[in-house]
């Protein structure tokens, strides 16, 4: 009975045993399934993280072949700037000589418009010369002659109000001879020598009046402007007498005293052929 | 190319000389006429590209001619200098009243002259 006893608690004690062990491998199993699961999550994350470096590892062949290009890029665009600075140093130099060319040939322009400038007011006044010897020498009639000395003193002197004398050689005296817009105070005779008008007369010399000075107040001396003395052959023969020029004149400029000097001998000439002209006339006419 | 036409108008013939030998030192033909009658019959039958006239003339002055010109159909826009005498303002208004483009004084200055028959000529 105790044998009986005996195996039936060994068998118990193998069964329990045998119990456990299954429990226990049970147990194992589960936490070694628990395991390849979990290490199959591992698995499956190692795979993802492989995937991603290889990704990060072509990202990064890329970048470094890109950045072997940048600094190759990089090197050429340095290249190229230091050949551009050279450049611009270059186009600097060439600019500043271009500019001091340019500065010359502005400066040489100038010039040479001043000196156009400068020779067509010649031109102008040697064209004013020219009409009027022109004129003067044109005729032999001498109302003719009176109509152009007073057109050249309207037109090219500007001045509307002048006065013609002729010496009274026996007299020693101007005589007034013609005049316009003179008005009523001009004188009708002026000794040789008396005033200003009678002074250059008597001298020969043109007299211009001093725009600064104080005017004269002697009779038919009135805003007179000049006196010129018409000389023929070394002799005074007259004298031309030009009072107040137009208001838009602002005084004797060069080339008017230019054709006072023209008027003071062409219109002498001029007067004295006509009067030539007209003696012989009535000589050929009392001859007849 | 063709030269300009221009009509100078004036009863001075010292003026009218001197303003003939500046006018065709330029590219300019000359045509002249001695009063402002006249004037306006010329510019009638040449149709001058420009006028340069003169104020105080016998017949009719500038002022009038340019008045007339400017009721005429083929010379209602040719450009008319008046040469005026005297410079003051009133002067000028009238001449402006009258029709007239633009205006010189006496004494002409040449420059002044070709350089204002240019402008109203190339306008």
């Amino acid at each position: 009975m105790k044998d009986r006893n005996d195996v039936g608690g060994y068998v118990r004690r193998v069964q329990e045993g045998t119990q456990r062990y299954a429990q226990d491998v049970l147990a194992e199993n589960e936490r070694l399934r628990m395991l390849v699961t979990a290490l199959e999550g591992e698995k499956l994350l190692l795979a993802d993280k492989a995937r991603l470096v290889g990704e990060l590892v072509q990202a990064n062949e890329a970048l470094r072949t890109l950045a072997a290009s940048l600094e190759t890029e990089t090197r050429r665009l340095q290249d190229h700037a230091v050949a551009l600075r050279a450049d611009r140093e270059r186009f600097e130099t060439e600019l500043a000589r271009l500019q001091s060319q340019l500065d010359g040939v502005k400066d040489e322009s100038e010039r040479y418009s001043a000196r156009y400038a400068e020779v067509e007011q010649q031109n102008s006044n040697l064209a004013n010369l020219y009409v009027a010897s022109y004129r003067l020498h044109g005729t032999l009639s001498r109302k003719e002659v009176l109509d152009t000395i007073q057109e050249i003193v309207a037109n090219l002197i500007g001045s509307e109000e002048a006065a013609l004398f002729e010496l009274d050689p026996a007299a020693h005296t101007l005589k007034l001879a013609a005049s316009f817009g003179a008005g009523p105070d001009t004188r009708r005779s002026i000794p040789l020598g008396d005033g200003l008008i009678g002074r250059a007369a008597a001298a020969g010399e043109i007299y211009v009046a001093d725009p600064d000075a104080a005017p004269s107040e002697a009779e038919g001396e009135r805003n007179l402007t000049a006196c010129i003395p018409l000389v023929l052959d070394g002799r005074v023969s007259g004298a031309i007498v030009i009072y107040r020029l137009l208001p838009q004149k602002a005084g004797v400029e060069d080339v008017d005293r230019e054709l006072f000097d023209l008027l003071a001998t062409h219109a002498a000439t001029a007067l004295y052929c006509t009067k030539l002209h007209q003696e012989l006339g009535a000589r050929v006419g009392a001859g007849r | 190319m063709s030269k300009k036409k221009i009509l100078v108008v004036d009863d001075s013939k010292t003026a009218m000389f001197m303003v003939t030998t500046i006018l065709r030192k330029g590219p300019y033909q000359v045509i002249t006429a001695d009063d402002g009658q006249r004037a306006v019959e010329v510019a009638l039958a040449e149709r001058p590209d420009l006028i340069l006239m003169d104020v105080i003339m016998p017949r009719m002055t500038g002022f009038e001619a340019c008045r007339e010109l400017r009721q005429r159909e083929e010379t209602k826009t040719t450009p008319i200098i008046l040469v005026t005498t005297r410079g003051e303002a009133e002067n000028i208004e009238t001449g402006f009243d009258s029709g007239c483009t633009d205006y010189v004084t006496k004494p002409i200055n040449g420059q002044e002259l070709l350089a204002k028959v240019r402008d109203h000529i190339a306008a």
